[in-house]
C-alpha cells in the first residue's frame, strides 16, 4: 500500500530559478527506504514534501500532485499532515521545545489536544519504542548526542504516524551513537512503522534498506548509487621539520578532560584524531589553534597561517557570494597570488571541492553539504601552515569526500601539517598519516 | 518543591512588604527571609551566588552613592553624615529585599515551569518563550565559535571585527529561529486547540504558602507604623510585634522545605 505518492510534482524554492523537485513520480511503500545522492541534490526537500513543509512552510511555487496519508499534499497544512508523517531534522538540539524529556514527547500530543489522561501512556509508549524509557524525567541538557536523536524521534512516533521521516539523522553523531539510533529503527520497522532516511552513511542504512532511491537534480531514480569511497593508500612521506607540538598538556575548560598530552606532527603531515563525541578532540583542536590555553604544558605552533574549521560552517560563512567568501581567506593569508595589489583568484579552490558552479550562490542558500564544502574551501585556500579541520565530513556525499582527501593532500603536499578531528574512520584511514585516539 | 504560582504569589507577598515600608528594620527582615527561602530552595544547578554577589555590589554602591550625594544630618562624619549612611543602607535593604523575593522564581523553578503556569491566554507566549530560552545555549556556543572561526580567518581585533562576528550570528539566530518554527509546525503546532501535559502540581502545601503570603500581607498592613526617615537627625525606627511576625511569615517556604 502507497504511503505517499506523487505525480509529477515539481518544486521550485523562492527565487531559485531551477526546480528542487522535478516531475517526481513516485510512491513510498512500506519498510524503510533509503534515499542516496548528492548533496544539494534535492534529499531534504523531497522528506519535506512528505509533511507538507514544502510547499507550504518554505513557500515556493508548485505544480503536479501528491496525496500523503490519504490526504492532497497541496490542500494540507504540515500541522495536520504530522499526524500522518512524523519527521526528525538533523539536529537535535534545534527542534526541542520543552527542557525535560516527558514534557517534549508529549509536545505533538499537546497539539492535537489528547487528553491529559491518555498522553503519560503515549508517551512511555514512544520512549519505549526507541528504547528511551530510562531517559523519561532527564533535562534534554543532560543527554548525549545519540540520546537526544532518540528522544526526537520518539516525539514524532508520539503522534503515532504510519510512516516517519528521517533527515541525516545521524550526521552530528559518533559512531555508537549512530547504531543506537540505528538499533531503535530496527525496533521501529519490526512494529511496522514506515521509515524514509536520507543519509549519507550507506554503510550503517543500506543493509537495512528495504529500498534505495537516489536523489539528483530534483530527480529521483531507483538503486544505490556510489558507497563511500573506499580508502585508499596515500604515498606522502612527511618531509619536513616539526610544524606543531603540545607538551605535557592538559586540556580543558573547568577542568581537564585530556591529561599528560606530548603530540607532535611535522609539516606535510596529516594526523587524524578521533574518538566518541566528548572525547575532547574538538577541545584539542583549539588549544592547538590558540583559541584555547592549554590548563598545563607547552604549544608550539607554525609561523604561518593557521586555518581552522569549526563543526558549524554557518558560524564562517557570511559574505554575499561563496566566491567572496574564499576570496577574503586569500587576501588575508595574502596567498592565490604574487601581487598584493591583485584580486585573489578564488577559481581553484572553488573547483577543487566541486563548488565551481556555486561561485556567485549566497553560501547560507546551499544545502547543509554544500555549505560544509563552502566553508573547507574558504578555510583551507591558499597554502596555510598549519589546517585544523574538526568533523569536516558532517553531510558529504561520497564524491565530496573524496574532494576533501585530495584538498588535504595538495596542503600537505604543499608542506602544510594537517589535523584532521573525526569520528569518521574512513576518512581517518584514507587520509592520515597518523591516527590518534582520544577514546579514554 | 512548590507550584509556581503558589511561589509567584508569595514573592508578591514579599514585593508588597519591602515595596511597602521605609522602615529598615523591616526591609532587613524581609531580605533575611527571602535569603533563607532562596538559599533553601535553589534547585540544583542554580548559581545563587551570580544573582547575590552583584546584588551585595549594588547595595554598596547605593550607600556609596547616598554618602556622595547628600550633605544633610545633625550627625556629622567628616565631610559625610551619619544620617546619609543609614539612609542610603535603608535602601540598599529595600533593593536587597525586592530582589530577593522574586528571586525565587528563576533559582527554584525551571524557566519552563514559570511559563507553564501562565494563565490560558498566555499559554502559547509562554510556550514561544520556552522554545527561545531552548535557543539560548545554542545561541552562546554559536557566538563563542563564531568569534573564533572569524579570528583565525583573521578578522581584525576589537570594534572593527565586530560586524564579522555579528553578521553570521544574526544569521545563525534567525536560522536556528526559523528552524525552530518548522519543528513545531512538524509536529502538529498550530493545528487546533491545544491541551497540557503538565500536571497541575498544587497540593495542601502550596495552599498553606499562599495563606502565609496572603496573611503577612495582611497582618502588615493593617497595623501600620508611621513612615521612617533618618532625616534630621537619626532616631530608632519604630517597631509593631504584628508586623515583625507578618515578615517572619515569608520564612515559611524555607521552613517547610528543609
Amino acid at each position: 500500500m502507497a504511503l505517499a505518492s506523487f505525480d509529477g510534482l515539481c518544486y521550485w524554492y523562492p527565487g531559485v530559478p531551477a526546480a528542487a523537485l522535478d516531475l517526481l513520480r513516485l510512491e513510498l511503500g512500506e519498510g524503510l527506504t533509503l534515499l542516496g545522492g548528492p548533496s544539494g541534490g534535492g534529499k531534504s526537500t523531497l522528506l519535506r514534501t512528505l509533511n507538507g513543509l514544502v510547499p507550504h512552510f518554505h513557500g515556493g511555487r508548485v505544480a503536479g500532485s501528491a496525496i500523503v496519508g490519504g490526504r492532497d499534499l497541496l490542500r494540507t497544512a504540515p500541522s495536520l499532515l504530522s499526524r500522518s508523517v512524523g519527521f526528525v531534522f538533523q539536529d537535535p538540539e534545534r527542534q526541542f521545545v520543552y527542557q525535560t524529556v516527558a514534557a517534549d514527547v508529549a509536545f505533538g500530543l499537546e497539539n492535537v489536544g489528547l487528553p491529559r489522561a491518555e498522553m503519560g501512556p503515549r508517551v512511555d509508549a514512544a520512549l519505549e519504542s526507541v528504547g528511551a524509557l530510562g531517559l523519561r524525567d532527564r533535562r534534554l541538557s543532560t543527554l548525549s548526542g545519540g540520546e537526544r536523536q532518540r528522544i526526537a524521534l520518539a516525539g514524532a512516533l508520539a503522534l503515532r504516524p504510519p510512516l516517519v521521516a528521517l533527515d541525516e539523522p545521524t550526521s552530528q553523531l559518533d559512531e555508537e551513537g549512530a547504531q543506537s539510533l540505528a538499533g531503535a529503527l530496527d525496533s521501529l520497522r519490526a512494529d511496522g512503522v514506515s521509515l524514509v532516511v536520507a543519509e549519507h552513511r550507506r554503510d550503517l542504512f543500506e543493509h537495512r534498506a528495504d529500498r534505495c532511491l537516489e536523489v539528483e537534480h530534483g530527480r529521483v531514480r531507483e538503486g544505490a548509487g556510489d558507497a563511500r569511497s573506499s580508502p585508499r593508500g596515500h604515498h606522502r612521506e612527511p618531509v619536513g621539520g616539526l610544524a606543531w607540538r603540545l607538551a605535557g598538556g592538559d586540556a580543558g575548560h573547568d577542568r581537564a578532560i585530556l591529561k599528560g598530552l606530548d603530540l607532535e606532527g611535522r609539516e606535510g603531515e596529516v594526523v587524524a584524531m578521533t574518538g566518541l563525541n566528548g572525547s575532547g578532540k574538538t577541545t584539542l583542536l583549539r588549544v592547538i589553534a590558540g583559541l584555547l590555553k592549554p590548563l598545563r604544558g607547552d604549544v608550539q605552533r607554525p609561523s604561518g597561517r593557521i586555518a581552522y574549521l569549526p563543526q558549524d560552517p554557518g558560524t564562517l560563512l557570511h559574505q554575499p557570494t561563496l566566491r567572496r567568501e574564499v576570496e577574503l581567506t586569500l587576501r588575508r593569508s595574502g596567498g592565490g597570488h604574487s601581487r598584493p595589489s591583485a584580486v585573489p583568484d578564488a577559481e581553484p579552490f572553488l573547483a577543487e571541492m566541486g563548488l565551481a558552479e556555486l561561485a556567485e550562490r549566497y553560501p547560507r542558500d546551499l544545502s547543509g553539504g554544500e555549505r560544509q564544502r563552502a566553508a573547507i574551501a574558504a578555510v583551507i585556500a591558499g597554502s596555510p601552515a598549519l589546517a585544523l579541520l574538526d568533523e569536516p565530513t558532517r553531510g558529504m556525499d561520497a564524491a565530496a569526500r573524496d574532494r576533501l582527501i585530495a584538498a588535504v593532500d595538495r596542503v600537505a603536499s604543499g608542506g602544510g601539517a594537517v589535523i584532521i578531528a573525526t569520528h569518521d574512520r574512513e576518512l581517518a584511514a584514507a587520509v592520515a598519516d597518523r591516527v590518534v585516539s582520544l577514546d579514554r | 518543591m512548590f507550584d509556581a504560582r503558589a511561589l509567584a504569589a508569595w514573592s508578591l507577598a514579599g514585593l508588597l512588604l519591602s515595596l511597602g515600608t521605609t522602615n529598615p528594620f523591616y526591609r532587613g527582615l524581609v531580605a533575611l527571609a527571602a535569603l533563607n527561602v532562596v538559599l533553601a530552595t535553589a534547585r540544583p544547578g542554580s548559581r545563587p551566588r551570580a544573582l547575590l554577589v552583584p546584588l551585595a555590589s549594588a547595595m554598596a554602591i547605593s550607600v556609596v552613592l547616598n554618602l556622595l550625594l547628600s550633605r544633610s544630618g545633625a550627625h556629622q562624619l567628616g565631610p559625610v553624615t551619619l544620617e546619609s549612611a543609614v539612609f542610603g543602607f535603608g535602601i540598599a535593604l529595600g533593593l536587597a529585599a525586592s530582589v530577593l523575593a522574586v528571586a525565587p522564581l528563576s533559582l527554584a523553578l525551571e524557566p519552563n515551569q514559570v511559563l507553564e503556569a501562565l494563565p490560558g491566554p498566555l499559554q502559547r507566549l509562554g510556550l514561544a518563550v520556552s522554545a527561545s530560552l531552548n535557543l539560548v545555549p545554542v545561541i552562546g556556543r554559536s557566538y563563542v565559535a563564531i568569534r573564533e572561526g572569524q579570528r583565525m580567518r583573521g578578522a581584525p581585533a576589537g570594534l572593527r571585527g565586530l560586524p564579522e562576528v555579528l553578521v553570521p550570528l544574526f544569521l545563525t539566530v534567525l536560522e536556528d529561529s526559523i528552524g525552530m518554527a518548522e519543528a513545531m509546525e512538524a509536529r502538529a503546532y498550530g493545528s487546533g486547540p491545544r491541551t497540557r501535559f503538565v500536571e497541575s502540581s498544587w497540593t495542601g502545601l502550596d495552599s498553606l504558602l499562599v495563606a502565609s503570603a496572603a496573611a503577612a500581607v495582611v497582618l502588615f498592613f493593617a497595623f501600620p507604623t508611621p513612615d521612617w526617615y533618618p532625616y534630621p537627625a537619626l532616631s530608632l525606627p519604630p517597631l509593631d510585634v504584628r508586623q515583625v511576625a507578618a515578615c517572619l511569615l515569608l520564612l515559611m517556604p524555607a521552613v517547610r522545605w528543609r
